[in-house]
Formats: C-alpha cells, sequence, structure tokens
C-alpha cells in the first residue's frame, strides 16, 4: 500500500520540480522516489496477509515482490534516460511524472482484490503508455504508433469492461472472494454468463500483454515509440499484466479450471509460434524485439495455463528474468542506434550492430549476455526463467505445449544469434561509443544479475 | 402486459434500432445524431432500473458533453459523405465472423441464464438516489475513488504535453 500512496503523491513532486530553471535535478530526484517507494514497499514484508480498504487491495509476499521488480525494472529504465539531457524538445518533468503515475497503475493490477481496481489499474497504466508512445512528437511514426495503441487499447479496455459487467452480472459481486465463492457454489451447474465474462476479461488482459491474436498493435507501438519508452512498455506492462492474470486465474476461477485451460492453451501455442516466426523475417532490430516480446509472452502464458503450485515461482522469475534482459537490450540499442543515425533518426537496424565489438567490448558483451538469456541458454537468467514454465507445464502434463514451446525456443535461437553475429563476425566502422558513467553501472549491474540468477537460481527463492 | 413492460421493450427496441442506424449510416453527422438519441434511450432503461442519478448523468455527460464535443470536430474536420473505398470484402467477411460469433456466444450464454426473480416487497426506493450512491462511494469503494484522480492526472498532463506548442511550430 505504501508504494502506491508514495508514488502518486511524489509523481505531483516531480511535475511541480518541473516549474525549477534547471532540469538536472529532476532525474536524482526521480530516482530517489524510485528509492523511497521501493524502501516503502519492504515496510509491509513481515505483515503477511494484508486487506485494505473494505477488501479493496491486498498485500502478500507474492504481491510485495512482483512490486520489487516493477520498481527495479523502472530505477534501470529511469536511470538510462540521462535525464533527456542531450534533447532540446524533451520534457523530462512530463515523462518523470507519468512513468511514476504508472507504475501507481502496475501496482493495482498486481495487488488488486476488486475487479474495479483491475480495472483502475489498467486503464492508468496504459493511459500513461499512450502518451509516453507519442512523446516524439515531431516523428511521424511516433505519431501513428501513439493513436493506434489509444484506439485498439480503449477498444480493449471496453471488451474487458463489459467482461467485468457481465462477471459481475453472474456472481453478484465484483470482489475476487466474491466471485471465488459463487465459483465453488455453482461448480455442478456452470453459469455461462461467467463464462462469458470470465472469456471477455481475459480477451482484454491478453491485448494488454500482447499475446496473439491479440497482439497486432506491437510490432508497430513498440516500433514507432521511443526506445526508452519501449523498454519500459516490454518490460513493466508484461509483468504488471502477468501477475494480474496470475491472480485473477489462480484466485478467483481456480474452481473453472477445465473451461478456460483449453482456450488459454490454443492460444498459447499461437502466441509461441507467430511471435518466433515472424521475429525470424524482421531486419530491425526493434523490431525483433517487438516480436520477441510477443513470444515471452506465449513462454508465461505457458506457465499459466498449467497453474500448477509452481506457476507463482515460475511467473515471478520469468518475468524477472525477461525484464533485466530486455532493458540490457535496449540499453545497447539506444546509444548504438543514436549514433549511426539514418537521416536524423536513430538507425535500430541488424546493421547498426556491424563491427561493435572491436572499439565497444562492454556494449557488445551486454549486448550477448541479454541475447543468450533471452534465448534461454544455460548459465544465465533466461535459461532458469524457461526450466521453470516448462517443468511446470510437465507437472500438468502439457508435452504438446513444451514440444511447440521447444521448438520455438529454436528457432528464437536463430534471430537472436544474428546480432550477436553482427556484432563480433561482421566488419563495421562503429567508433567508440561514449556512454555515461552512471550508465555503464545500470548495464553492467543488469548483465551482472543476469548472470548471478543463471548460476544460482535459488537465490531468488532464498529471498522471498 | 403490464405498461412498464411494454415500455420496457418500446425503449429496447428504440435502442438497438438506433444504434444499428449508427452504424449504417453515411453521414457522421447522422451518425452522431442517431448515438444521442440512443444516450437517451439507455438513460431511459437506468430509470427503468431504478437508477435516476445515473439517468441523469448519462444524459449531462455523454449526451451533453461529449455528444457536442463529438458534432463539433466532425464540423471542424469538415467530413463529406465519402463512399468507403479502402476497406475490402475479407476485411468485412472477418469482421461479420468474428461479430458474429461474439453474438452467439452472448446470446447463448444470456439464453441459458436464470434471471433474478423480482420481489415487490423488498423495492427500495431510495437504491439509486445520490445519497446512498454516495454512501457507497465514499465508503466500500474509497480508495478506486481516490485513485481515479490519478487516472485524470495523467490524462491532464499528457493532454498539455502534447498538446504545447512547440518552439518554432506553425501559429495558427
Amino acid at each position: 500500500m505504501y508504494p502506491i500512496v508514495l508514488l502518486s503523491v511524489l509523481g505531483i513532486v516531480v511535475l511541480y520540480l518541473g516549474f525549477l530553471k534547471s532540469k538536472s535535478i529532476l532525474l536524482p530526484a526521480t530516482l530517489l522516489f524510485l528509492v523511497v517507494a521501493m524502501i516503502g514497499n519492504f515496510f509491509e514484508w513481515n505483515d503477511g496477509e494484508l486487506l485494505y480498504f473494505k477488501g479493496m487491495f491486498a498485500v502478500n509476499k507474492l504481491t510485495l515482490t512482483f512490486n520489487a521488480i516493477v520498481l527495479f525494472s523502472a530505477f534501470m529504465i529511469v536511470a538510462m534516460t540521462q535525464g533527456f539531457q542531450d534533447n532540446e524538445e524533451a520534457q523530462p518533468a512530463e515523462y518523470f511524472a507519468l512513468m511514476l503515475f504508472s507504475l501507481v497503475g502496475a501496482f493495482m493490477m498486481i495487488g488488486f482484490e476488486n475487479l474495479i481496481m483491475l480495472f483502475l489499474g489498467v486503464e492508468i497504466l496504459s493511459v500513461a503508455m499512450y502518451v509516453l508512445t507519442g512523446s516524439d512528437k515531431r516523428n511521424l511514426r511516433s505519431n501513428e504508433a501513439a493513436l493506434k495503441y489509444f484506439l485498439m487499447g480503449a477498444f480493449a479496455t471496453g471488451i474487458m469492461l463489459f467482461g467485468i459487467a457481465l462477471l459481475y452480472g453472474a456472481s453478484g459481486s465484483f470482489s475476487l472472494n466474491g466471485i471465488e465463492s459463487f465459483v465453488t457454489l455453482n461448480q455442478r451447474s456452470p453459469s455461462y454468463l461467467l463464462y462469458a465474462g470470465l472469456l471477455l476479461v481475459l480477451i482484454g488482459m491478453l491485448f494488454k500483454v500482447s499475446a496473439a491474436p491479440f497482439h497486432f498493435w506491437t510490432p508497430d507501438v513498440y516500433d514507432g515509440a521511443p526506445s526508452i519508452f519501449t523498454a519500459f512498455m516490454a518490460t513493466i506492462v508484461k509483468t504488471a499484466g502477468f501477475a494480474a492474470l496470475f491472480r485473477l486465474l489462480s484466485h478467483s476461477f481456480s474452481g473453472i479450471y477445465d473451461f478456460w485451460w483449453p482456450t488459454l492453451s490454443i492460444l498459447t501455442v499461437l502466441t509461441l509460434l507467430v511471435g518466433n516466426i515472424i521475429a525470424v523475417y524482421q531486419d530491425s532490430f526493434k523490431r525483433m524485439l517487438a516480436y520477441s516480446s510477443i513470444s515471452h509472452a506465449g513462454y508465461l502464458l505457458i506457465a499459466l495455463t498449467s497453474m500448477t503450485k509452481q506457476t507463482e515461482n515460475a511467473i515471478l522469475f520469468y518475468s524477472m528474468a525477461y525484464s533485466f534482459a530486455t532493458i540490457c537490450a535496449f540499453g545497447v540499442l539506444i546509444p548504438v542506434a543514436r549514433e549511426k543515425s539514418l537521416e536524423g533518426r536513430p538507425n535500430e537496424s541488424y546493421e547498426a550492430f556491424n563491427g561493435l565489438a572491436k572499439n565497444n567490448p562492454l556494449l557488445a558483451f551486454v549486448l550477448t549476455v541479454s541475447m543468450l538469456s533471452l534465448a534461454g541458454i544455460p548459465l544465465t537468467a533466461g535459461f532458469w526463467g524457461k526450466f521453470f514454465v516448462f517443468s511446470s507445464a510437465v507437472e500438468r502434463e502439457l508435452v504438446w505445449m513444451i514440444i511447440v514451446a521447444v521448438l520455438m525456443s529454436a528457432v528464437g535461437i536463430y534471430y537472436y544469434f544474428r546480432v550477436i553475429m553482427a556484432a563480433y563476425m561482421k566488419e563495421g566502422d562503429t567508433a567508440t561509443i561514449r556512454i555515461a558513467p552512471f550508465y555503464k553501472i545500470v548495464l553492467i549491474a543488469a548483465t551482472l544479475l543476469t548472470i548471478l540468477f543463471g548460476l544460482a537460481p535459488g537465490l531468488f527463492e532464498a529471498a522471498m | 402486459m403490464n405498461p412498464t413492460l411494454s415500455f420496457f421493450y418500446f425503449l429496447s427496441f428504440l435502442t438497438i434500432l438506433s444504434a444499428i442506424m449508427v452504424v449504417v449510416s453515411r453521414s457522421p453527422i447522422h451518425s452522431v445524431l442517431y448515438l444521442i438519441l440512443t444516450f437517451f434511450c439507455l438513460s431511459g432503461h437506468y430509470i427503468l432500473l431504478n437508477a435516476q442519478f445515473l439517468a441523469a448523468v448519462n444524459i449531462i455527460v455523454y449526451a451533453g458533453a461529449i455528444m457536442v464535443l463529438f458534432l463539433f470536430v466532425i464540423m471542424f474536420l469538415n467530413m463529406k459523405e465519402e463512399e468507403e473505398k479502402f476497406r475490402g470484402n475479407v476485411t468485412k467477411i472477418a469482421a461479420a465472423i468474428v461479430g458474429g460469433t461474439i453474438f452467439i456466444i452472448l446470446f447463448g450464454a444470456y439464453r441459458k441464464t436464470q434471471v433474478g426473480t423480482y420481489n415487490p416487497y423488498e423495492f427500495k426506493s431510495q437504491t439509486g438516489m445520490v445519497e446512498s450512491l454516495g454512501m457507497v462511494l465514499f465508503r466500500d469503494y474509497l480508495l478506486p475513488f481516490e485513485l481515479a484522480s490519478v487516472l485524470f492526472l495523467i490524462a491532464m498532463v499528457g493532454a498539455v504535453m502534447l498538446g504545447k506548442r512547440e518552439i518554432g511550430e506553425r501559429h495558427f
């Protein structure tokens, strides 16, 4: 509960700090506020299961851990913005405030106990993302992406709201506990209104985490948005979205598992196929990352579909490993693309990485580790993420799904290694790229964490 | 058939008819006018459901403010009645299939659902009034109510940020 209150207030403080003449205070202030929220988050660590405001919001170790992942990812991304100092048109106060506010939405999605809270959280997170997507006002692609994201997102939210209304109509309650008790009472006689409502809510949520066939917005939006906000979208929205889906399905609807798992398993396989196969045909690294984020939504959906005792841990670990690796990938992409700019716009194609290793060994190493982690190669966190996901599917005996997932991981290795090949094997004229010391620290920290959790995944469980 | 029920059927018929006309009309202005009619019909439904406050708010906010904005934008853009040429048949067929599937699912779900029975002795006339709504809003739903302010703040900040004129841009 503390991080929600803290960030709602501190976001307004950031807006006021924007009135100051000197913009250089904004970045350290925002980072400080994120640290404060992180400390506030762990105030409730030992309090067990808490409910706030007449059962509106729940706090337990799981939600606190998800909050911590989201906050840590946000900290790294904000640190990588460099305060937008090299961009005259940037409005850093507004960007930072919107990022802090959007985290409030993420926390609401992670700890909601009432569907109204879920809806508001989704809206807060999405509206902030629509604005940040379109923040590069002079860029036509950014404008297009923002409009596309806004129109489709509003439509998906409408569908989700319709679903929530149907769930209320069936069970007479907005709260997860109320719906759960309705589900357990009526296990013998199925309520079709509830089923229809659940399907519509699932459609709305799966749109937000960009699972196929609701993924059509993802490549254009990820490609058009400024890279730093794409990193924000790819990590925080996805983590919060899967936390919300897990909470909804494990808490309220575990009683009708037989109803929703076939639907979800078909979507899972479709997401895996679409994400991985289309990613192969991309020429732009950034667009490839967009499709890779679709495919990772597929792996997370495997854990969700199997819904065993391991699912909770698998989703936590996977979203953490995926977030760190994605932040690293974007952290390398941003300076490289800026260095190799084409016609005044950052060049985000694979060719931009040619010969990166010769003059920038650090960036090339960070890129390699993050790609290995995304591909799921052993000794990186991504491997254990996939391992936990697959073992939860094994427990549910979803062997055919694992076969598809392993095949698609093999496809994934092809397109992740393409950029490593470009960096190490191909000839290029990349000059030495100067990056700020703080930026370097963030990249190294995320890389070290990826390797650390790859060597000792038990550390994560021990910390919980 | 009692008068309330026949009024309900009449309102429902009018709602669906005007909603279809919104989609079918060629001119955007006609669409908006039909949309206003739809909102008024929905407000009628709210009154039948004993939610008078919601009915009033629906008319003020949707039929009033938002629809005026809609009309304003459409007249501002000076849209002509144009034939839609860019959409192929494939899109239309796909849309029809998706829409039809959702219709069948919802129709089936409603048909199989038992509607709660109505007991006239438990009728509370004050249910939809402002007072009881305020009680629920400020007692049970206080947290979402307050956090909605964050949503509006984001929308405001975003609108100002995106709408602000940059140095060197055209003056209108």
